[in-house]
């Protein structure tokens, strides 16, 4: 019990929350019922690009059963959106609609199929606009504008040059620049969307399946003028998000409006194919990438020229697009970089973030452009990146300070546990072997909309005979484990035992304010916050024991439940006890905590995005087996290696590293929302839009490494690790498969057809020579 | 998505639901383990107003062997059915690996055999493998029954000679003379996909020597076809790579496939000549797998 550095952390502790899961107790907003409640549904355009002429909705209000019908004109008309200069969006649309699955209008009725039948019976005339799918075409002059507002379809356009890169180019041995393009992809939670309203006495309540309550807190409180303290926004148990649960999805609002006007409880969801349409996923991304040499393979400066299709509203796409050329220059050292982006508006469903935030698809292209560079240079391509390989303690070309940074490491040990050297030089025909490195923030250092609020808090009460104590936070779990591992970080900084914890989180009026879950914060962010809360706790019961015991509380230590005197270890008295005795002697118990990062980043145009107190790094190998004659693709095998800082539960740990590799796979070689001519999605379902499934994933080899010195900005030197892995896993598959058969696919995703043209087109050309 | 206002009737005999979808006429639509119908009913792809289950009709479960008539499979045998049946299994594995690699496990467990075949959708499973083996299916109404091959029963995607109100209630594969059997789904991934290319083939072989070869293709046509060029070629040859390379272009050059979500027409074409290839081998070599 009392040996080793930590008691708590660092164990697999079982989940919190695993035995209500499997047994099926656990309660998930769809599964919520309450008396009185209603049912509600949006009715959803059924064109791409269409002014609204008339919307009738007699018929539907006739419809028995039928409890409310609502339109643009019963709700307020405030936009909404990440950023002041882009709010674009309005609870329903007023005067056009901009894509197939824009909100119209929303129901409110007894049950399910009341609601259907009255959707079908609301008239809209439409007159059709032409409309543009394309983000390159949406751009040319002339172009259908899809926000009056907004000339040229330009959602957001930055510029951003750090040194001098043309100069590095001049300067360079050898430059190469190489366009990749990224495709459309949606996040697929196992959950779909849901929000349950209630308006009782003045007061909102929306249960809600939500990554941040407290976004969707202000967001709603903003719409209908309420105070913030009048809404309570309640996360129950969550079947993931990947950030498409980050931002409001229409149900709220709708909900909300319709919860007020009927004065009864409104539960509203989508359903698969709403989920698509609604969207908010991976944005497609066309990249050019340019990178200047000297003649050891020492990157000199890189430009990234990006356009991306952000569909036909902003959504969080601000942050995507900053999001997708900031985080570039964390792997590499160089002093010169030139990023440039252009977000389009076109008449598609909306993109926001997707795990990996802007990143994934930059970082394949990247990695892609790095591995060709290497061919060129007839480098080892493991060995042009340690050249180049960021270090501990050194800032970026765009001013993000990074403390801790082992990806030397990652990539030195991925290379030994893969036989890298080995597999290059002798790996059957047909088979490849392939790297790709990655990083990512612990935590976005500044939040989403401007605000002083801390980014966490927390508050733990020991309850009053001491035998628990509760842990208060508004972190989120949405299934990733926070709700686990924030209790272990509890537990350990107060001395006490994991066991016994009980959690209260995401809930905006019971809970501390914390942000929630994105950005792979809540271990660095809230876990700070949680960590403060503990050691107030445990510095209260030390002093209490003090006295109990008449020792000097200098002379003290807790641990796992347990205070005994360090000069005589016989001498013990336990947690339960003292805390009983403070809690009769002086009431509650409480310890509290927040966590406000420290200024960070540069004072340019965007600086913001992209700073964090802490980073990410890791290293991916992985090898493949190409079928040369289908272009099939057998992943066989990744190691993944991870510079995360401290772990404090390495089963949930690996959990991530397996989940994220799931994802950045399916990326890789299947996954593609795919439209028709009219903008109508061809595969918004599980069947057509194609998860990889079990039998598809490789075995996988996840490993650390550690910093010497352990992460400042973390508690106990934590950092992030849910979004870092799926970042490396697109590039890396792409460089196993020119490994394997010398082939290079310039698009995501690398689907067996793609392959199977490229090899096509390489043996005419040979033929040719 | 929500499914549309039906009646539904149970039926107690196939007389009797061959009765109702008589009487009611187009309107009515028979229904087994519903995993085509209600997805094309929740989005108003099929318009009925009632649907008539045999669900009850548990006789149309069996899976035996009759000598003298060959492996009879009733229509309502589930795709986990054909696939656990000992009688296949000892004889045509490739029909039970064929089932075992359909859908996924929720779909293998409720869908069945005789709606596999009976929706005639191109990219369909089981009829590739049946033809090949020369399947024959049973169509039965209120007034008698018919028996046709397998290989005659499609007309067109979802379009087959079935009229409104006969029913599919048995498969047979007759004694022949195949020494082996093999069906190929090409989906896009291991599980959950649908066949962008399928080949099934049949071959009889004395030593090296082609006696007699069938093979069918699914997914490259507006029903599942025959390559009889490829065949043709195969039939009393001796076998070598480069005569199946033969058979797999002719093959590819027979197939008409259509460029959509899952594949282009070239991608498709180019797989059929691979897969028949490889389906030979497969069968020439190691029997009905």
């Amino acid at each position: 019990m009392m040996e080793g550095k930590f008691s708590v952390i660092g164990k697999s502790k079982p989940r919190i929350d695993g035995r209500v899961k499997v047994t099926g107790q656990a309660k998930y907003t769809g599964d919520l019922k309450l008396s009185n409640m209603l049912v509600g549904k949006i009715l959803t355009s059924p064109h791409a690009h269409a002014m609204i002429l008339k919307i009738d909705t007699t018929e539907a209000q006739r419809q028995p059963g039928v409890k409310a019908v609502i339109t643009h004109e019963d709700v307020p008309d405030l936009k909404y959106g990440i950023s002041p200069a882009r709010w674009d969006e309005n609870i329903f649309c007023i005067d056009k609609v901009r894509f197939v699955g824009d909100k119209v209008a929303a129901v409110a009725a007894i049950d399910e199929e009341t609601v259907y039948k009255a959707l079908a019976l609301i008239k809209v005339d439409y007159e059709l606009l032409p409309a543009v799918f394309d983000p390159i075409e949406a751009l040319q002059e002339g172009a259908p504008l899809v926000h009056e507002q907004c000339p040229g379809n330009v959602n957001t356009e930055i510029h951003q040059n750090f040194g001098d890169v043309e100069k590095a180019f001049a300067e360079a041995y050898y430059v190469r620049t190489d366009t990749f393009v990224g495709q459309r992809t949606y996040q697929c939670p196992i959950e779909p969307h849901s929000a349950i309203s209630v308006w009782e006495g003045g007061k909102l309540t929306v249960y809600s399946s939500t990554q941040s309550p407290h976004y969707f807190q202000y967001y709603i409180a903003r719409q209908f003028g309420l105070k913030m303290g009048d809404v309570r926004v309640i996360k129950p148990h969550m079947g993931g998000g990947f950030g498409g649960k980050l931002e409001p999805t229409g149900l709220e609002f709708a909900g909300a409006a319709l919860a007020m006007r009927t004065g009864r409880p409104v539960k509203m969801f989508y359903d698969r194919h709403e989920m698509f349409a609604h969207n908010r996923g991976r944005h497609k991304q066309i990249m050019k990438v340019t990178t200047g040499v000297d003649k050891h393979g020492k990157i000199l400066g890189v430009h990234a020229d990006f356009i991306m299709d952000g569909g036909a509203y902003t959504s969080l796409g601000v942050a995507t697009a900053y999001y997708a050329g900031a985080m570039l220059p964390l792997t590499y050292e160089y002093e010169n970089y030139k990023f440039d982006m252009i977000r389009a508006y076109t008449n598609l469903p909306a993109c926001g973030a997707q795990r990996g935030h802007g990143h994934p698809q930059p970082r394949y292209a990247y990695e892609c452009h790095l591995d060709m560079l290497a061919k060129d240079l007839g480098m080892d391509p493991l060995e042009l990146r340690l050249i180049n390989t960021r270090k501990p303690n050194t800032v970026t070309p765009n001013d993000f300070r990074v403390n801790s940074c082992e990806l030397e490491a990652c990539l030195k040990k991925a290379k030994e546990i893969s036989g890298w050297e080995e597999k290059r030089k002798n790996l059957s025909s047909g088979k490849g072997i392939g790297l790709a490195v990655g990083s990512f923030v612990t935590g976005a250092g500044y939040p989403i909309y401007r605000t002083d609020l801390p980014q966490a808090a927390a508050m733990i009460k020991v309850n009053e005979d001491g035998t628990s104590a509760t842990l208060y936070t508004g972190a989120v779990d949405i299934g990733q484990g926070s709700d686990t591992i924030l209790c272990q970080m509890a537990a350990e900084a107060m001395g006490f035992t994991y066991e016994q914890m009980k959690i209260v989180s995401a809930d905006t009026e019971t809970t501390p304010h914390d942000f929630g879950a994105y950005a792979s914060r809540q271990t660095l962010m809230s876990g700070a916050a949680v960590k403060q809360a503990g050691e107030e706790v445990k510095q209260q019961v030390i002093e209490m024991a003090s006295m109990m015991l008449q020792t000097d509380y200098r002379d003290l230590e807790c641990r796992e439940g347990v205070i005994w005197r360090k000069t005589d270890p016989s001498v013990t008295i336990t947690y339960a006890a003292v805390a009983r005795d403070f809690f009769v002697r002086k009431g509650p118990l409480v310890g509290k905590g927040s966590y406000t990062p420290p200024k960070l980043g540069g004072t340019f145009k965007g600086a913001p995005v992209g700073t964090s107190p802490a980073y990410s790094f890791c290293a991916q190998i992985s090898q493949v087996d190409i079928d040369e004659e289908t272009g099939e693709i057998k992943v066989e095998h990744v190691w993944d290696v991870h510079d995360c800082g401290t772990v404090i539960n390495p089963a949930l740990l690996h959990g991530q590293v397996h989940g994220a590799l799931f994802m950045g796979m399916g990326e890789a070689v299947w996954e593609e929302v795919v439209f028709d001519d009219k903008g109508k999605i061809l595969n918004a379902n599980l069947g057509e839009y194609r998860l990889p499934t079990a039998l598809d994933m490789p075995n996988i080899t996840s490993e650390l490494v550690f910093s010497p010195e352990p992460e400042p900005a973390g508690p106990w030197g934590v950092k992030e690790v849910g979004e870092g892995s799926t970042i490396p896993t697109m590039g890396c598959y792409s460089n196993a498969i020119y490994d394997a058969m010398g082939v290079r696919v310039y698009s995501l995703p690398l689907s067996y057809e793609k392959v199977w043209r490229a090899l096509k087109e390489k043996r005419e050309h040979e033929q040719q020579k | 998505m929500y499914l549309p206002d039906f009646d539904y009737i149970a039926a107690a005999t196939v007389v009797k639901a061959s009765r109702l979808l008589g009487s009611l006429g187009p309107e009515a639509k028979l229904i087994a383990g519903g995993t085509d119908v209600l997805p094309m009913l929740k989005q108003g792809t099929l318009a009925t107003k009632t649907l008539i289950s045999i669900n009850r009709l548990s006789e149309l479960k069996n899976i035996s062997f009759e000598k003298g008539k060959g492996h009879i499979i009733g229509a309502l045998a589930t795709h986990n059915e054909v696939m656990k049946s000992p009688v296949l299994q000892e004889k045509y594995m490739s029909v039970c690996e064929t089932a075992h690699r359909m859908a996924n496990n929720q779909i293998r467990n409720i869908g069945t055999i005789g709606g596999n075949i009976s929706n005639a959708v191109p990219s369909a499973d089981f009829p590739p493998i049946l033809i090949a083996l020369g399947a024959t299916v049973t169509l039965q109404n209120s007034s008698g029954s018919r028996t046709l091959p397998l290989e005659g029963f499609f007309m067109g995607p979802r379009q087959s000679v079935i009229a409104q109100d006969e029913i599919l209630t048995e498969i047979v594969i007759p004694e022949n003379g195949f020494s082996g059997s093999t069906y190929h789904k090409f989906g896009l991934r291991r599980s959950g996909a649908l066949a962008v290319v399928g080949v099934a083939v049949a071959v009889a072989m004395e030593g090296n020597i082609c006696k007699d070869a069938c093979i069918v293709l699914g997914a490259v046509a507006p029903t599942p076809m025959r390559a009889k060029e490829a065949e043709a070629l195969l039939r009393g040859k001796e076998v070598s790579d480069a005569l199946l390379e033969k058979a797999g272009k002719l093959a590819a050059a027979a197939s008409n496939p259509i460029t959509d979500i899952r594949g282009s027409e070239e991608y498709r074409r180019d797989m059929v000549r691979v897969f028949t290839r490889r389906c030979l081998r497969k069968a020439m070599d190691n029997g009905h797998v």
